[in-house]
């Protein structure tokens, strides 16, 4: 469908005439660990990711995908370098702008389900619609992700999957510019994967969302637009797919 | 019962359900300090109100001044002393009263009303019937607190003995004064309405009957807005010295008045003392509450953040917590104070006569009750939630990272290897949070305190009574007589029936001067063999009269800071009136009143007289009182006789209820301290060692071993508060006595093993039963299940 290019910062085709939605330059995360010693979680990371991209983060445990992740979708910020989202520099927005940025911009769905545990799945959805500008219905957000019978269960009544799903309406009832996936299926078995991947990926086709997804597993990227490798903080390398799998014809 | 709710008010409301032991304890440490602080200010306010008003309409007078007898034709003068607004010259006396019915004789202070008009100053306020009416003879007005005693109405006659004199008077009216909110009897510590009232009575007549006919013995006056009490004090003594005119006082020096601003300043203490106590455990318990709270939902508030939550709104749902704390906590205390003070103030009506003492709640201290106790419990919150929300939200999804292990800085090696492990870990786990103990351990020993303070002022007033009234006065009555008698009164006085042994005495009224300091009493005379009265130090022992000098009551020679040794002028104001000097000799411990004591020869040899005596301390054979009381009755000369055993039981049916709703209050308090902040710290510490907890029963620790570790630790902490809460218990004991010392009553801090005993099984018996709560909720709680879910 798309012309890609082959690695994260020279865009060739269609991306060159293209503004990125998201991007970062040399963005460098160090977490002291002790008195002397330090991890170096990303080093000189430079990436440009664009509307309506699914895009797939692989890379061995410990590479710095979530550091990433998280410095994208403006829940942490960079020890040095620049994140860009359009013309807003997010390394040097506010706590404010970054809020807002959180509120308005980004879903985020991670591996541990995340949901607050004396809410029930609509109210935990209602979290967002209640906070955001131009929301969907928590009913029907929870319909897109075949959960409109289970609304008014607590997350401790639902199965791992259907937590998932819950935290997927829940990202996506604010029609999210930018989705963020964090391992969304590493908890869940195949079956249950193959669910939540596929209301992913509608999220991406049908509301023209940025969905970048993290993933151990090299199989889930054949139905990315690009897949990026990160290893030792560093990208190791970008493959631009031409053409997605449909996520059911997906096995691993 | 949701509907509208944001889903973080729903959040809100579904922690607080899970937490509700938590907050039910919070909330009730909250509701006991707001709960006294609404009731005593109110009754503060209450009293302060019914006393300015009624003192305003019914124009208590400003100065007073008795006198022995001055002339009516001196009014003039009087009135001409500028800065007065009303002057009224009147006669006051003393009458005893046969009720019928009643063995022994009652005591009245007679009043003088004007013949022709109505009053200008001490206004009455008629209860039932009509002024007496001019030139009608007989007529009297009766003390309400009196008549109700005795149900006298108007209409019905009473018999009294006017110096000597027995007369027939018809009660047209019961009435209150603004003089005589507290009725205290002469020489008494609190109103006996059985056995004293006040009659008033056409002036005239009065007079007439005292034997003062066309002159006065007291003045009253109002000193007007722009005249200076001071000089009108100095203006008045000055014109009527002449007169025997004793000291010109102040409406605050006027017995009743002073009781009663003395009880508003005891109540405003402790308005202060206990809310402050009882709140800041609340702040303290809110906040070890809220900072775990905030804790355990760590990840909630990464997740909220990521979903675009700002830390305003994060920060504001968990102060919610503390709000709705305190909106309850002052909701029920105030409720609750409300009602108490609208019950307490009943109490009130026996001891102070107003025409109405009803509540009247301060709404600015409800108010300020409020604004402290949010302000405490944000305070307490604040930091939990500041730390949690300026975590960056990736931070605050992770789990905490673990403690750092550090070795504690003291240890106990022998203490180590005897106890077991269980305890190991308990005083392990205590040193690790250090300030959490030792809040918990400062509720502990609040708690522990409260009842020490309520047992010890319970001891202390029993102590007093027994001191004074069988330690210090042994006799079984006093009398005195009407006018001062020779020997051969004391004769007749020994004669009376009944009478085993009689001791004289002399009481004359006096100035004391030391330097600028004066005081006005009675110095009273007794023979240096006196058995019956008798002269005590602190430890009860009897010090001797001493020969020449004066013995005088501690408390009194503070007041004039002096001590053995001093020289003192002794401006005596009966009889020739001498004036002399006096060397203090010794001072004695006196609780209920203030005396100076010489010895009777001494006295008499300066009062240039020869066995002159004022009355006598009697024993009475026990079988023949109404023998004894029917001849005092009779005698002409028998001004007043007071017995001793009246004393305790005036004291037990005035200020029994009193005491017992206090003691009742204080238990309580103390009850609901020690169990609230037992569960909370419990509560807190199950939460936060869940995990612990669950590791030693995999380790195969049993159940009530695990239990063990948890109430251990509280056990420690119980049983290492209990001596600084006793010891706490007794400072507050001090400093509450201290704050209710007056000029008429002092009760001795007398904090005795019964005390102690009593807070600590009041405490560990609460404590035991919370320990049972607690450890009945870990023995069922599914530990192994903890361990396999995410907290
Ligand atoms: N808060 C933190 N403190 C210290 N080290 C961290 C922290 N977060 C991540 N790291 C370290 O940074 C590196 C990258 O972590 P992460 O981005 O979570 O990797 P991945 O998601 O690829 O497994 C790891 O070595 C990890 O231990
Ligand atoms: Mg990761």
């Amino acid at each position: 469908m798309f012309d890609h290019g082959t690695n994260g910062t020279s865009l060739p085709g269609l991306h060159a005439a293209l503004q990125p939605l998201l991007s970062a330059r040399a963005v460098t995360k160090v977490y002291p660990t002790g008195a002397a010693t330090e991890v170096r979680a990303l080093n000189g990371v430079n990436i440009d990711l664009y509307e309506r991209e699914l895009v797939v983060l692989l890379g061995p445990s410990g590479s710095g995908k979530s550091t990433l992740l998280n410095i994208l979708g403006g829940l942490d910020t960079p020890t040095s370098g620049t994140v860009r989202f359009r013309d807003t520099d997010l390394t040097e927005a506010d706590d404010r702008m970054l809020t807002r940025y959180r509120r308005e911009t980004v879903g985020f769905i991670f591996q541990f389900f995340n949901l607050i545990p004396s809410l029930t799945a609509r109210e935990n959805v209602e979290l967002i619609t209640d906070i955001a500008t131009d929301p969907i219905a928590p009913e029907e957000a929870l319909g897109l992700v075949g959960l409109g019978d289970r609304m008014d269960h607590f997350p401790s009544e639902l199965s791992g999957g259907e937590q998932q799903r819950v935290a997927i309406a829940r990202a996506i009832a604010k029609r999210p510019e930018v989705l963020l996936c964090d391992e969304p299926t590493g908890a869940l078995d195949v079956k249950t994967g193959m669910l939540v991947l596929d209301a992913i990926g509608r999220v991406n086709r049908e509301l023209g969302a940025l969905v970048v997804v993290i993933t151990h597993n090299a199989v889930i990227a054949e139905i990315a637009d690009r897949v990026v490798s990160l290893s030792d903080g560093r990208i190791a390398g970008v493959r631009t797919n031409t053409i997605r799998r449909p996520i059911s014809e997906l096995s691993w | 019962m949701v509907g509208a709710m944001s889903p973080l008010d729903k959040k809100l409301f579904r922690d607080l359900g899970r937490m509700k032991g938590q907050m039910a304890a919070v909330v009730v440490v909250m509701a006991c300090g707001l709960m006294v602080m609404v009731m005593e200010r109110g009754l503060v306010c209450s009293l302060e109100h019914s006393k300015s008003e009624y003192y305003a309409r019914h124009r208590l007078a400003d100065v007073f001044c008795e006198l022995r007898r001055a002339p009516n034709s001196l009014r003039t003068t009087l009135s001409h002393i500028s800065g007065t607004a009303a002057v009224e010259t009147r006669v006051l006396g003393v009458a005893t009263l046969d009720i019928p019915g009643m063995e022994e004789p009652a005591q009245a202070t007679l009043v003088s009303i004007p013949d022709d008009r109505p009053p200008r100053l001490n206004l009455l306020y008629l209860r039932s019937g009509r002024l007496p009416l001019a030139g009608r003879r007989g007529e009297a007005v009766l003390s309400d607190a009196f008549a109700q005693e005795h149900g006298f109405r108007p209409g019905d006659t009473i018999d009294a003995t006017i110096l000597g004199a027995r007369v027939r008077l018809q009660i047209v009216a019961t009435a209150l004064s603004p003089e005589f909110v507290y009725e205290l009897p002469p020489g008494g510590i609190m109103p006996d309405n059985r056995r004293f009232g006040i009659l008033w009575m056409g002036e005239r007549e009065l007079a007439a009957a005292l034997g003062l006919k066309g002159g006065f013995n007291s003045v009253v006056v109002d000193v007007s807005p722009y005249g200076d009490i001071r000089t009108v004090r100095s203006e008045l003594e000055r014109i009527l010295a002449p007169y025997g005119a004793r000291i010109a006082y102040g409406r605050r020096e006027h017995p009743s008045v002073n009781m009663v601003d003395e009880e508003i300043r005891g109540l405003r203490a402790t308005a202060v003392a206990f809310p402050l106590v009882f709140l800041s455990i609340a702040a303290f318990m809110t906040s070890a509450a809220l900072t775990r709270l905030v804790r355990l939902q760590r990840e909630q508030i990464g997740q909220l953040k990521a979903l675009g939550y700002s830390s305003r709104e994060i920060g504001w749902h968990y102060t919610k917590f503390a709000l709705v704390a305190v909106v309850l906590g002052t909701g029920i205390g105030g409720a609750l104070g409300l009602w108490a003070g609208s019950r307490l103030v009943l109490l009130y009506h026996p001891f102070f006569r107003f025409p109405s003492l009803t509540f009247h709640p301060e709404w600015p201290s409800l108010f300020f009750g409020l604004v402290a106790s949010t302000a405490t419990s944000l305070a307490g919150v604040a930091t939990g939630v500041r730390r949690a929300v300026a975590l960056s939200p990736a931070t605050a999804m992770r789990p905490e990272p673990p403690g750092e292990f550090r070795r504690p800085a003291v240890r106990f090696p022998q203490l180590q290897n005897l106890a077991p492990p269980s305890f190991r870990m308990a005083v392990r786990n205590l040193r690790r949070k250090p300030w959490q103990a030792a809040f918990t351990g400062l509720g502990l020993a609040f708690a522990t305190a409260i009842p020490v303070v309520s047992v010890a002022m319970d001891d202390g007033i029993r102590y007093m009574m027994d001191f004074q009234w069988r330690l210090a006065q042994r006799q079984d009555v006093t009398v005195s007589l009407v006018e001062p008698g020779s020997y051969r009164a004391m004769t007749e006085l020994a004669a009376l029936p009944g009478v085993l042994y009689a001791e004289p005495f002399r009481a004359v009224p006096a100035r004391i001067v030391a330097g600028h300091r004066e005081r006005q009493l009675a110095i009273t005379g007794l023979t240096r063999a006196a058995r019956l009265s008798r002269l005590l130090d602190e430890e009860a022992n009897p010090i001797g009269l001493p020969r020449g000098g004066l013995a005088l009551s501690e408390q009194l020679a503070k007041t004039l800071r002096i001590g053995p040794g001093d020289t003192l002028r002794i401006e005596v104001q009966e009889g020739k009136r001498p004036v002399f000097t006096v060397v203090v000799a010794a001072l004695l411990t006196d609780f209920a009143g203030v005396g100076a004591y010489m010895d009777i020869e001494a006295l008499r040899r300066r009062m240039g007289e020869g066995s002159t005596i004022s009355g006598a301390h009697l024993e009475v054979d026990g079988n023949r009182w109404s023998g004894f009381f029917a001849a005092v009755k009779r005698s002409p000369r028998i001004a007043a006789v007071a017995t001793t055993r009246s004393v305790r039981e005036t004291y037990d049916r005035m200020m029994g209820d009193m005491m017992d709703i206090t003691k009742v209050i204080m238990s309580l308090f103390a009850v609901v301290l020690s169990f609230s902040v037992i569960y909370n710290g419990a509560r807190i510490a199950l939460s936060e060692r869940t995990r612990d907890l669950a590791a030693l029963r995999v380790l195969g620790f049993t159940r009530n071993e695990v239990a063990a570790v948890l109430v251990g630790e509280l056990a420690i902490l119980t049983f290492v508060a209990l001596i600084p809460g006793l010891f706490l218990g007794n400072q507050l004991t001090r400093l509450i006595l201290a704050s209710t010392v007056t000029e008429t009553m002092r009760i001795p801090v007398l904090v005795t093993s019964r005390a102690y005993a009593t807070a600590a099984t009041v405490v560990l018996v609460s404590s035991f039963v919370s320990f049972g709560v607690v450890s009945r909720r870990i023995i069922r709680l599914d530990l192994l299940g903890v361990l396999k879910a995410r907290e």
